[in-house]
């Protein structure tokens, strides 16, 4: 169960990476238009809470102290919370619908708490490789090589 | 404050008092003594202005505060009286506030999650959930934290999460209203006389050169927008549609027209699609003078931005002086019209046709003239004043028709701050000009009823839309999503009044087929200006319009939200007569 944490962990590292990607391709693509941003969407609103419940469940199943739990779901709130700034960011427009100052700065606490979560969802990684494999700290450069099963 | 930023302004708090709860019992477990009692203090303060802001929009409409008075307010108060006693006796270990502070933050975040995804109107069975995720959550953080609850409050919290649980799913999966029946028996169209205008529109893919390149679009006859069709009062139309491949069919809806039913062009209602190799014909009698567009209906949100549209103007006599259409449409992420000059001789009449075809607002401003806005929506306005050095904002599918005389300088149009049809060089900047405020603009005239037979209300908003193959977050009206809206039925007639309220965050531009309504008031405040028969109107976040409409066009006419990703997301609803 252990082994399925760090797993679990690491596909959801891969998916907040591929996240930044959508991103980019939602900032890139031409025209603008929203549709550029479906695979975002998708991925921040389907996609990724799964994976965090699923590591949340698979930490409580593993006996992980309380800590890592936490951690573990503190995401899901960070995603919530990035849905809503997205929407309040999109909403707030000028009469004629072009963004504004404080829509556009609203939109920087999206950027802004992305990078936070991702960093969470690091901290849970490693958290969980040290709950599957508890090697003293001075051998942490050979638990860092090694891949996870 | 503007109940729109209210609306926004209370759900921000509600985010921050959820948070500091979280934090609160996140530090607190972590035995952060000061930061969990900074944190948890910060959460109380917010909790207690979202008093104040719930109550600013309770005055403002119950349909602003349902959820938040019965739902939010409720677990609010649980949670402060759970957490709040544990705050004043800040002694002993701050771990054993670890589990009142997360109580409190759950039941902040299942009223929140109550408001953005269900909304109005509040459900019992929503509410329930959201008690059953609340009570789900507290067991589990409490048996996380190793301080474990007696086996008598363990017992009480799993049969009130069952209970909840149960109940709320029974009561949400529970069959809703009828689902909208609609009219597959399309209609005849009444005898019109022999037609006198003859047109025939070929839909097909195309490539057309917008902006300096070529774009795929869409197209009637090869060209966006499709040709203009003009005809004079009186005139017959007759308008054969053909569909080369557009393999997901295409109709003609005559937008603000209010033709018979039959030729009003919304698939699966008035006529089935038309599709590739097939041909439909349609007829009307031009008995409604002014400017009108024509779109698809079928899949209209990729059809109408892809480029099949075109302008219908119907005129009382041959032009005089200079008519001019700008049908604004944003075509591959670039701007049409492509901007025009032509030169006018001062002394002359000119007639601007603006008309907006996009999905969202457009700000169209006028210098080097005065002007007058001679009708909205095809229709004319009662004793319109001049103005000078103000801007219109056309909402999405929306007509004004500016007036003027030809100035011996030059005169220019900008949309959204490009010039689009001009006289000559102006260089004026226009950003900062007000908007012009139509329902103060004119001279009034009285309500032409004394009674209202039908009263209805919509209120729009976005929510969890369960009931599809895919769960959605669908824009809904009154808490359904196309196609579970239920119909408004209506007798002929009937004079009927609708009032919209937009609890959502996003501008919703209204749209009734058939009917042209009178605005009767918007935000409380009655219309002072000329009467206003309108097809398409702005109802923004916070936004409550009271319009009516005399229901003399017998049939099913769609009833939507203009921006056509809204209405294919669920904001389509049907108005028939029963």
């Amino acid at each position: 169960m252990r082994k399925a944490l760090v797993v679990v962990t690491l596909v959801s590292l891969v998916a907040f990476a591929l996240q930044f990607v959508f991103a980019a391709v939602g900032a890139f693509t031409k025209p603008a238009s929203e549709g550029a941003y479906a695979l975002h969407s998708v991925t921040g609103m389907a996609v990724i809470p799964v994976l965090i419940l699923l590591t949340t469940l698979f930490a409580v199943l593993a006996k992980a102290p309380g800590r890592l739990i936490g951690l573990a779901i503190l995401p899901l709130g960070l995603v919530v919370l990035q849905a809503l700034i997205a929407m309040l960011a999109n909403a707030s427009t000028d009469t004629a619908g072009a963004s504004t100052p404080f829509g556009l700065a609203i939109g920087g606490l999206h950027a802004l708490n992305g990078i936070i979560a991702v960093h969470v969802v690091v901290s849970v990684h490693q958290a969980a490789r040290r709950l599957a494999d508890p090697t003293p700290a001075g051998a942490s450069a050979v638990v860092g090589e090694r891949e996870p099963a | 404050m503007t109940t729109g930023s209210l609306v926004v302004a209370d759900l921000v708090i509600a985010v921050l008092a959820t948070a500091g709860w979280l934090g609160g019992g996140a530090a607190s477990a972590a035995r952060r003594r000061r930061l969990a009692l900074g944190l948890a203090v910060g959460a109380l303060l917010a909790t207690v202005a979202r008093a104040v802001t719930i109550t600013a929009l309770a005055r403002a409409g119950w349909w602003f505060a349902a959820e938040k008075v019965l739902v939010a307010a409720p677990l609010s108060l649980a949670g402060v009286l759970v957490a709040g006693p544990r705050l004043l006796r800040p002694r002993g270990d701050i771990r054993s506030a670890a589990v009142p502070l997360l109580f409190a933050g759950y039941a902040g975040s299942g009223a929140l999650l109550v408001t953005v995804l269900h909304g109005y109107p509040v459900s019992a069975g929503a509410g329930l959930l959201a008690v059953a995720g609340v009570v789900t959550a507290t067991a589990v953080s409490w048996r996380a934290l190793d301080a474990r609850p007696s086996r008598g409050l363990s017992r009480a919290a799993l049969v009130v999460a069952v209970a909840a649980l149960l109940t709320g799913t029974g009561l949400a999966v529970a069959p809703g209203a009828a689902p909208a029946v609609h009219d597959h028996d399309y209609r005849e169209a009444r005898a019109v006389g022999e037609p006198t205008r003859r047109f025939t529109l070929t839909a097909g893919t195309a490539t057309v050169r917008v902006g300096g390149r070529d774009a795929a679009a869409w197209a009637f006859n090869a060209q966006v927008p499709g040709p203009e069709l003009t005809a004079t009062v009186g005139d017959v139309l007759a308008v054969t549609l053909r569909n080369r491949d557009i393999g997901r069919g295409v109709t003609l809806h005559w937008h603000g027209y209010d033709v018979p039913n039959g030729q009003d062009g919304v698939p699966g209602v008035t006529q089935a699609a038309v599709l590739p190799g097939q041909e439909f014909v349609y007829r009307f009698r031009a008995d409604q003078a002014g400017t009108y567009w024509y779109h698809t209906h079928a899949v209209s949100d990729v059809g109408v931005r892809m480029g099949l549209y075109g302008v219908l103007v119907v005129r009382p006599a041959p032009v005089t002086g200079v008519d001019v259409t700008v049908p604004v449409h944003t075509l591959a992420g670039r701007a049409l019209p492509t901007p025009r000059t032509e030169p006018v001789e001062a002394g002359v009449p000119v007639r601007l046709r603006l008309v907006n075809t996009d999905s969202t607002t457009h700000r169209y401003a006028l210098a080097g003239t005065p002007f007058r806005v001679a009708a909205i929506d095809g229709s004319d306005l009662r004793g319109p004043t001049p103005l000078v050095d103000t801007a219109v904002l056309i909402p999405a599918g929306g007509r004004y028709d500016l007036v003027f005389t030809a100035p011996a300088t030059p005169v220019a149009l900008f949309v959204d701050g490009r010039a689009v049809w001009s006289t000559g060089a102006v260089s004026t900047a226009t950003g900062g000009w007000p908007s012009l405020e139509p329902l103060s603009y004119g001279v009034a005239a009285a309500v032409p009823w004394a009674r209202f037979d039908k009263e209805f209300t919509l209120v729009l908003d976005r929510g969890l839309d369960l009931r599809g193959l895919l769960p959605r977050y669908a824009h809904t009206v009154n808490g359904a999503a196309d196609p579970d809206i239920p119909p408004q039925l209506v007798r002929r007639g009937d004079v009927v009044r609708f009032r919209i309220v937009n609890r959502s965050l996003v501008v919703h531009p209204w749209h009734l087929h058939g009917h042209h309504v009178l605005v009767l008031s918007r935000n409380g405040a009655p219309a002072t200006g000329s009467p206003l028969w309108l097809d398409s109107f702005d109802v923004r976040p916070g936004d409550v319009w009271e319009v009516a409409f005399a229901a003399d066009n017998p049939g099913v006419w769609a009833n939507h939200c203009h921006n056509l990703p809204h209405a294919d997301a669920g904001m389509t609803l049907h108005l028939m007569y029963g």
